[in-house]
């Protein structure tokens, strides 16, 4: 099965880098959906089909704590796998992201931890053979 | 805690620019290296149990090659080469923290500077630890400053 994905950051180059990652991390990928802030990633998930989020923190306008939040009160998206690719530190934030049933990625990162990841929470495994 | 501080930094700031920007560090500084010119720099100010700021300088074509590396586009756009350069220093940053103890830090977005303002704030403050990365498309310098001294904020009555 390839994944549909929604990209969540503000910052367009790192846009760009998990991108990259991605297709480094050999998965069979689907579309590859971007948003600037939580509110537009919240839009697109209601227009598009997306299997998995990987969303930043600190955003403008919506930031990736209340994207989780809102997802989490809707029943349409409240078990959408969630991963959360920042640079935050503060451990407490940290902890709040997992009660929020998503999982915290660290930047910088490795295609093979992302890999890890997207395989842990989605179940998919199938590689891109192409 | 200065040497470990130094290390961590080290450690922080050649990750970054391995596993987002693809580029490795050389180890020796040629010649041609050591009077190169400024050319930009971007600071994160982080508040806690410390306050303070992480600034990374870059010299003799590393600003580009930066955001072409994460973009990986040959001709990024000046706001492109400052969301990068933003970004790196965001992430060394949130790598560093940890390593200062305390309970958490919350940091600012990150602020490109202008040349004018590095020359004035230039000898101004004195960092706790300072890095320098040599790569073969130019130069990092990056600075961790601590405000103040290194006695953390005393806890309330919690």
């Amino acid at each position: 099965m390839a994944l549909n994905i929604l990209v969540v950051d503000d910052s367009s180059v790192m846009r760009s880098i998990i991108k990259k990652t991605l297709k480094l991390t050999g998965l069979s990928l689907g579309d590859i959906w971007e948003a600037d802030n939580g509110e537009k990633g919240l839009q697109l998930l209601q227009e598009k089909w997306i299997d998995l989020a990987l969303v930043d923190i600190h955003m403008p306008v919506m930031n990736g704590d209340e994207m989780i939040s809102h997802l989490r009160e809707n029943d349409q998206y409240k078990n959408l796998p969630v991963i959360v690719i920042s640079s935050e530190s503060d451990p407490g934030r940290i902890e709040m992201i997992h009660k929020q049933g998503a999982i915290f990625i660290h930047k910088p990162f490795k295609p093979e931890t992302l890999k890890e990841l997207i395989i842990a929470i989605t179940g998919v495994s199938n590689e891109d053979k192409d | 805690m200065k040497t470990k501080i130094k290390k961590v930094l080290y450690e922080a700031a050649i990750n970054t620019f391995e596993d987002i920007c693809f580029m490795y560090a050389v180890p020796e500084l040629k010649d041609s290296q050591n009077d190169l010119a400024l050319e930009a720099a971007a600071e994160v100010k982080y508040q806690g149990d410390y306050t303070g700021r992480l600034l990374i300088e870059t010299r003799g074509g590393l600003f580009s090659a930066i955001a072409a590396n994460m973009l990986s586009s040959g001709n990024p756009t000046p706001r492109q080469k400052k969301d990068a350069l933003g970004e790196i220093a965001n992430i060394i940053c949130g790598n560093i923290l940890p390593s200062l103890g305390g309970r958490g830090y919350e940091t600012g977005t990150p602020q490109f500077l202008s040349k004018d303002k590095l020359l004035k704030e230039k000898g101004q403050d004195k960092p706790l630890a300072e890095i320098t990365l040599n790569f073969n498309e130019g130069r990092a310098d990056v600075k961790l400053f601590v405000a103040a001294t290194l006695t953390p904020r005393r806890k309330n009555s919690d």
